[in-house]
């Protein structure tokens, strides 16, 4: 069946890689390790600032500006505020906080001890508006805005986040442009690895790459087994580095967490998400893929 | 009808002071189920001629058509199935030589993106028609100068192409294994594919029925001759080429 064509030539594409890895265990072996090592420092810097962020949003550093509103305030009076707020260029995001969800909030930040507010009426806390303000926003802007605000009828308190709020933010996008840069070098170290052990592997293979050229390989099946072996390479490095990763975090973080109980609050470090970990280990097959092409593009031109 | 043609086909290696003609203004037909035979003394552009079927080469000047198309202006991608279509055969075998001969084989078939049990078939029908035994596990490096050919002969064969290319397919074997290659050789030509065979050995021109004698020396056409009384057409099915490109979007 002509259509299958395509299903068992991947096939062997496929079990053409595994027995070409098979073949250089060693090689592979040093190729998984290196980008293990690599992938470890990248996975370092953005375990650090995803666990940042998560603090900056832990103690709302990220809501510079928050509103309380009056009790028995009307959703219609609340929308009037919001769009108000919203039409000033230097705001950027507005969220409406219920009674019920900043009840939840506090349930939730109390832990396992969440279970004393059962029975308590949310209505007891206010309503309020989160107020992120723009990048490059002048500093002194949330406590202008703030004054404005509570002038209005509506408006029961407004909280300003100090200036070492600034500060914390600046700190953060360090570890963000930390984050990129490492991103960037690693993903070179990593494509450089692949290219240097796919070179190896079509200079061993270069008779069967000359035979199927011969016999009218195309250079998708030419190729195919080192993209395959590239990718798996490095989604590899990526499984081993996130496994490490998660050991050391996993040893290290009651430590922290205990030694340093003033700036984290118990449970506040975290590890990545099971998606994050997917993206991890695609971004491993994905600098393979481009590192092994580059390298057969260059030395086993079909 | 020709299956190969050459028209003024000019073929050069290297720049400047190093420049060296390969072939000068060649032309040339090669028709449709012949046994041709391309003779010439080492360095006469026999091996280049063949490279430029293959379109492992291109030509400086002339074109070269397989089966009515400019093999030279063909996409790049849809060369490999022009190569479908034409099997090669070299003095040095181009064997996988720690593969056995079944799996030499039936890496021909995998390219043609074959299921596994249709490619240990073909294979097998393959080694049949040389004359070797499928089952055989020794790989080629263990196996004899004259069976490492008809190796190389199977998977040439395997899928069945309409062109068969040898380029001294004789010169590493003794008088008896060479006229063992060439009677196969007559043989693949008797179920229809065209034969074209470089070689100086004159054990071809004896021992085999040519339908064309084609001489080169020094990049020129020396002599094109045709040989109508060993033509035997009306019993000879010529193997016409498969279409090529494939369509857009085959792995295979």
């Amino acid at each position: 069946m002509r259509w299958l064509r395509p299903f068992y030539s991947l096939t062997y594409v496929v079990t053409r890689g595994v027995r070409g890895m098979a073949q250089a265990p060693a090689v592979q072996l040093l190729a998984v390790g290196t980008m293990a090592v690599c992938m470890l420092l990248l996975g370092l810097v953005m375990l650090v600032w995803s666990n940042a962020q998560g603090m900056v949003r832990a103690w709302g550093l990220d809501v510079p500006v928050t509103v309380y509103l009056v009790d028995g305030v009307e959703p219609g009076q609340v929308d009037a505020v919001a769009q108000r707020l919203g039409s000033l260029p230097e705001i950027a995001t507005i969220e409406h906080v219920t009674a019920e969800q900043a009840m939840q909030r506090l349930s939730d930040g109390l832990g396992a001890d969440g279970s004393m507010l059962d029975g308590l009426d949310p209505e007891v806390l206010p309503q309020s508006l989160e107020i992120g303000l723009a990048p490059g926003t002048d500093p002194d802007f949330g406590h202008v805005l703030a004054e404005r605000l509570s002038e209005l009828p509506v408006v029961d308190e407004v909280a300003v986040v100090g200036a070492w709020a600034g500060r914390a933010h600046d700190l953060l996008e360090t570890v963000e442009r930390l984050a990129l840069g490492a991103g960037m070098l690693v993903g070179l170290a990593c494509m450089a690895i692949v290219w240097s052990t796919i070179r190896l592997g079509v200079y061993a293979r270069r008779a069967e790459i000359q035979i199927l050229r011969l016999v009218g390989g195309t250079a998708r099946f030419v190729h195919g087994p080192f993209v395959f072996e590239g990718m798996v390479q490095g989604a590899l490095g990526a499984s081993l580095a996130l496994g490490l990763l998660w050991l050391g975090f996993d040893a290290v973080h009651p430590f922290l967490e205990r030694g340093l109980s003033m700036v984290f609050a118990a449970g506040a470090l975290h590890f990545f998400e099971p998606v994050e970990l997917g993206v991890g280990v695609a971004f491993g097959a994905g600098l393979g893929l481009v590192g092994s092409r580059a390298a057969v593009a260059h030395y086993a031109e079909v | 009808m020709a299956i190969i043609e050459f028209s003024d086909v000019t073929m050069t290696y290297g720049r400047g002071r190093k420049r060296a003609a390969a072939l000068r203004g060649v032309s040339l037909a090669v028709d449709e189920g012949a046994f041709a035979v391309l003779m010439g003394p080492s360095g006469a552009g026999k091996s280049t001629l063949l490279k430029l079927v293959l379109a492992m080469e291109r030509p400086d000047q002339g074109t070269i058509r397989v089966a009515g198309r400019d093999i030279h202006r063909l996409r790049r991608a849809s060369i490999p199935y022009l190569r479908r279509n034409v099997g090669a055969v070299f003095q040095d075998f181009k064997l996988l030589q720690d593969a056995t001969p079944m799996e030499n084989v039936a890496l021909a078939l995998h390219v043609l993106g074959m299921p596994r049990r249709e490619v240990r078939q073909r294979a097998a029908w393959a080694l049949h028609q040389v004359e070797l035994d499928p089952t055989m596990a020794r790989p080629a490096r263990c196996l004899s100068g004259g069976e490492q050919q008809r190796v190389a002969i199977a998977r040439a064969l395997a899928g069945e192409p309409a062109i068969l290319l040898a380029d001294e397919p004789t010169g590493n074997l003794d008088p008896r294994l060479s006229r063992e290659i060439l009677d196969l050789l007559a043989g693949i030509r008797d179920r229809g594919t065209t034969v074209l065979v470089a070689t100086h050995d004159p054990l071809v021109l004896d021992h085999v029925s040519l339908t064309q004698t084609i001489h080169l020396e020094h990049g020129r056409l020396v002599t094109l001759s045709a040989h109508p009384e060993f033509e035997d057409d009306d019993d000879i099915p010529a193997i016409l080429p498969a279409a090529w490109p494939e369509p857009a979007g085959a792995v295979a």
